[in-house]
């Protein structure tokens, strides 16, 4: 690969400390029993179905159009949103107007560092938060532009992607951006007959890259319409059975409806500040 | 309507607030904008810290790794930073690799670093000839709106003060590599170099930390970094030229600035647990 | 034939030692070394060698175009290799210190390119380059708000300030610094500045590179007086 001219760069091969720690203390892959304490709680304390608290706050990018940054715990997503503009190529134009997202691990936001491009599993990240938002957005309202939404994963403690949905779904309503509805996102692991609600990293984890073999294991994220009681998106990695699929994301809509009052609370609060700035 | 001038002409926008020596943010000429820090808030990072200056936002990361030194250096580690402008944080910024003004700010930062040799490469050997640490230190802005450098060089000290690094071990006969991730070492910070940016406006005025609206009508800009009673580096690069008093007015007013930055830096510190 | 001389490492240490630390190195150049470019010169101070050839005032790209002021863009080529950030930097300062002593308002929706290529870097690499680039400009008729001309000292160890330093001074000083002035007021264009120092230091480095500074004025106005009357 040709080096990087235009970052500093530092020695070609390098490895994390962690991969150097007593065999004892870690193995390669987290065993599922780990995630689990007696009595079904989990190790931070949650039981099955509990989501995390969640922080969410509108307009923290004073440049952008819209934005929002999102807490659920330990997994902190900022996102902002452009638009709508002009299109740079001219072979891009069209009269529906066209919606792209970018997405990014920033280096640190995960135990193995990143790299700074951008790899293949963020590029699929992109695209699925862009499938979550396309349906939602009236894009037949901006002709011959284009709206950019830009996220970031400043740390990933898990479920990043329905807190990047979430995130790009406050930050187009922030921007002022006409959509049909709201889209929310919630995430739940499989794992046998255990269903977690808004998994960590450490659970996500130990499902899909387990040493043991489980019959069922898998996560689910849903981005779900409230008002309009529709799916605009779900995407799914593991392998279980039609009915647990099924049943995962039931309680992916049931989380959903449970955030919505703290989106629409959000979303209130920035529209008060923003009347009270214009009114000064 | 007072909007529309700010929009259509900026320039005389300004010059009627500075006619009466204030911003148009309320501010006078030599007036900071309050500054948030916020000292390891990314707890996968070795090392992290967030500031804001009034909108600007850099968060800064070190992740370290482990690296085979350079054969004519074998003591010394590697110091890594790169700055991120990404189109997150402004307008004007485009997706893909980082444009001129990024590399530009990478490298100052790691004229810094060596500069005010606030972090010596040495210190970040484990075993000479084989093994050393790689400090990966990423600044990523948030929220562009003017005076970024500034807003790096807090970050990267304070996130470089936060660094806490796993105790590694290379076993002399075997070569085997033994990390003891529940023992910490900091890192040996030495100091701690503050810059100070000021623009010039309409070729005679300067103004001390200017936001992005600022930055785009200066005429030219200083940056004076500063270190206890130092003076790490002065750059000026190109831009109105400044007479030797005014040059001089500037280091002094850094010079104070740079104390009131390291007791802020050296009170969030205490601060945090960890 | 042409005849060579071999120069020793020692008799050149030598040689630099007796020449008083208060003086530039010998200085040369060449106008318009490069026939296809509107202007460029050659600019050499002691063994650091630096070529700037000017294009403009000309077409400029519609995406760069500034509609009340010329477009200034340099371009700086490292000796080997693509440019890395370090040179970037390089480039920014001298695009900036160019921008200022051009007069962009006269040619506005024009571009004036500079390509710097690096030719030998043995000390005092930045200021020979912000020379060489004014010379070129002088040799393009680029009209220009004042001159430029920059000088670099070093302060050793010890607290001694050494003019125009060679690579082997600059690797072992523990600042370098770097001062352009206009030949106008002989304000401060650019200071850079590399290294640790101490107030009076910066004073003293000052002092005495305004001083130098004339040097490199006189000398532009020799050169190109010369090369005019050549022509006429």
């Amino acid at each position: 690969m040709p080096r990087d001219s235009r970052r500093l760069t530092g020695p070609e091969e390098c490895f994390s400390p962690y991969d150097f720690c007593c065999s004892a203390e870690k193995k390669p892959g987290v065993a599922i029993s780990d995630c689990m304490e007696v009595d079904n709680a989990r190790t931070d304390g949650r039981i099955s179905s509990q989501l995390r608290p969640v922080f969410l706050r509108a307009g923290v990018v004073s440049q952008a159009r819209g934005s929002a940054y999102i807490e659920l715990n330990q997994t902190k997503v900022i996102c902002s949103v452009y638009g709508p503009r002009e299109v740079l190529r001219r072979e891009d134009f069209s009269l529906k107007g066209q919606l792209t997202c970018d997405f990014k691990f920033l280096t640190f936001s995960c135990k193995q560092r990143r790299m700074h491009q951008q790899d293949e599993h963020e590029k699929d990240m992109a695209v699925r938060i862009l499938e979550a938002m396309e349906s939602s957005v009236c894009l037949h309202k901006y002709p011959k532009s284009q709206i950019n939404i830009y996220v970031m994963v400043l740390q990933n403690d898990g479920s990043a992607l329905s807190a990047a949905i979430l995130a790009s779904c406050v930050a187009l309503a922030s921007a002022g951006i006409e959509m049909y509805d709201l889209v929310l996102a919630s995430s739940v692991a499989i794992c046998g007959t255990q269903m977690l609600t808004d998994p960590t990293a450490q659970e996500e984890d130990a499902i899909l890259d387990s040493s043991e073999k489980v019959e069922s294991a898998g996560i689910t994220t849903m981005a779900f319409l409230p008002s309009v009681n529709q799916v605009s998106a779900v995407s799914f990695d593991g392998q279980v059975s039609l009915d647990t699929l099924k049943q995962s994301q039931q309680v992916c809509i049931e989380n959903c409806q449970k955030i919505y009052q703290v989106v629409r609370q959000c979303l209130v609060t920035y529209a008060m500040e923003k009347r009270k700035l214009k009114g000064r | 309507m007072a909007e529309e001038i700010r929009i259509v002409q900026p320039k005389e926008y300004y010059k009627r607030f500075l006619e009466k020596d204030v911003r148009p943010d309320n501010r006078e000429l030599a007036e900071f904008r309050p500054v948030v820090l916020n000292i390891g808030c990314v707890t996968t990072a070795e090392g992290s810290a967030l500031i804001k200056i009034g909108n600007t936002t850099v968060i800064c990361g070190v992740k370290a790794e482990l690296a085979k030194p350079d054969a004519d250096q074998p003591k010394d580690g590697f110091i890594v930073p790169n700055v991120e402008l990404p189109p997150l944080c402004s307008s004007n910024f485009r997706p893909g690799p980082p444009g001129e003004q990024a590399q530009v700010l990478s490298q100052t930062m790691a004229d810094v670093i060596a500069d005010s040799q606030c972090l010596l490469s040495e210190s970040l050997c484990i075993c000479p000839g084989k093994l050393v640490w790689v400090l990966h230190i990423d600044l990523v802005c948030l929220d562009y709106d003017g005076n970024v450098m500034d807003a790096c060089m807090v970050a990267l000290v304070s996130a470089l003060r936060n660094t806490v690094l796993p105790k590694v071990t290379v076993d002399e006969e075997t070569g085997d590599i033994q990390t003891d991730p529940t023992t910490r070492v900091p890192l040996q910070v030495t100091c701690c170099p503050v810059a100070t940016t000021f623009i010039v406006f309409d070729n005679k005025l300067l103004l001390v930390d200017p936001t992005r609206e600022e930055e785009s009508m200066a005429t030219g800009a200083v940056t004076i970094v500063t270190e206890g009673d130092n003076l790490c580096s002065i750059y000026k690069p190109g831009g109105t030229p400044l007479t030797e008093n005014q040059i001089d007015n500037c280091i002094e007013r850094a010079f104070t600035h740079g104390r009131e930055v390291c007791r802020l830096i050296e009170d969030t510190l205490l601060s945090v647990d960890r | 034939m042409a005849a060579f001389t071999v120069v020793k490492k020692e008799d050149l240490e030598a040689q630099q030692k007796e020449e008083s630390v208060q003086s530039l190195r010998c200085i040369t150049s060449e106008l318009g070394p490069l026939t296809q470019p509107d202007g460029s010169a050659v600019f050499t101070q002691g063994d650091t060698t630096a070529l700037a050839a000017v294009y403009g005032p000309a077409d400029v790209k519609i995406s760069k175009e500034l509609i009340d002021r010329a477009t200034v863009e340099v371009i700086y080529k490292p000796k080997v290799g693509l440019p890395r950030p370090v040179d970037r930097k390089l480039e920014r300062i001298i695009k900036n210190t160019l921008e200022a002593a051009i007069m962009a308002l006269n040619h506005p929706r024009s571009l004036i390119s500079i390509v710097i290529q690096e030719t030998e870097s043995l000390g005092a690499n930045l200021a020979c380059c912000v020379n060489a680039a004014c010379m070129a400009l002088l040799d393009a008729a680029v009209s220009m708000n004042f001159m430029v001309a920059a000088v670099s000292a070093a302060v050793t160890d010890k607290g001694e300030i050494i003019l125009d330093p060679v690579s082997r001074v600059e690797d072992e000083a523990r600042a370098v610094l770097t001062f352009v002035f206009d030949s106008v007021d002989k304000n401060i264009v650019t200071v850079i500045t590399s290294g640790q120092f101490s107030q009076d230091e910066y004073k003293k480095c000052l002092y005495l590179t305004k001083q130098a500074c004339d040097n490199v004025f006189s000398f532009y106005k020799d050169s190109l007086s010369k090369k005019l009357l050549k022509s006429a």
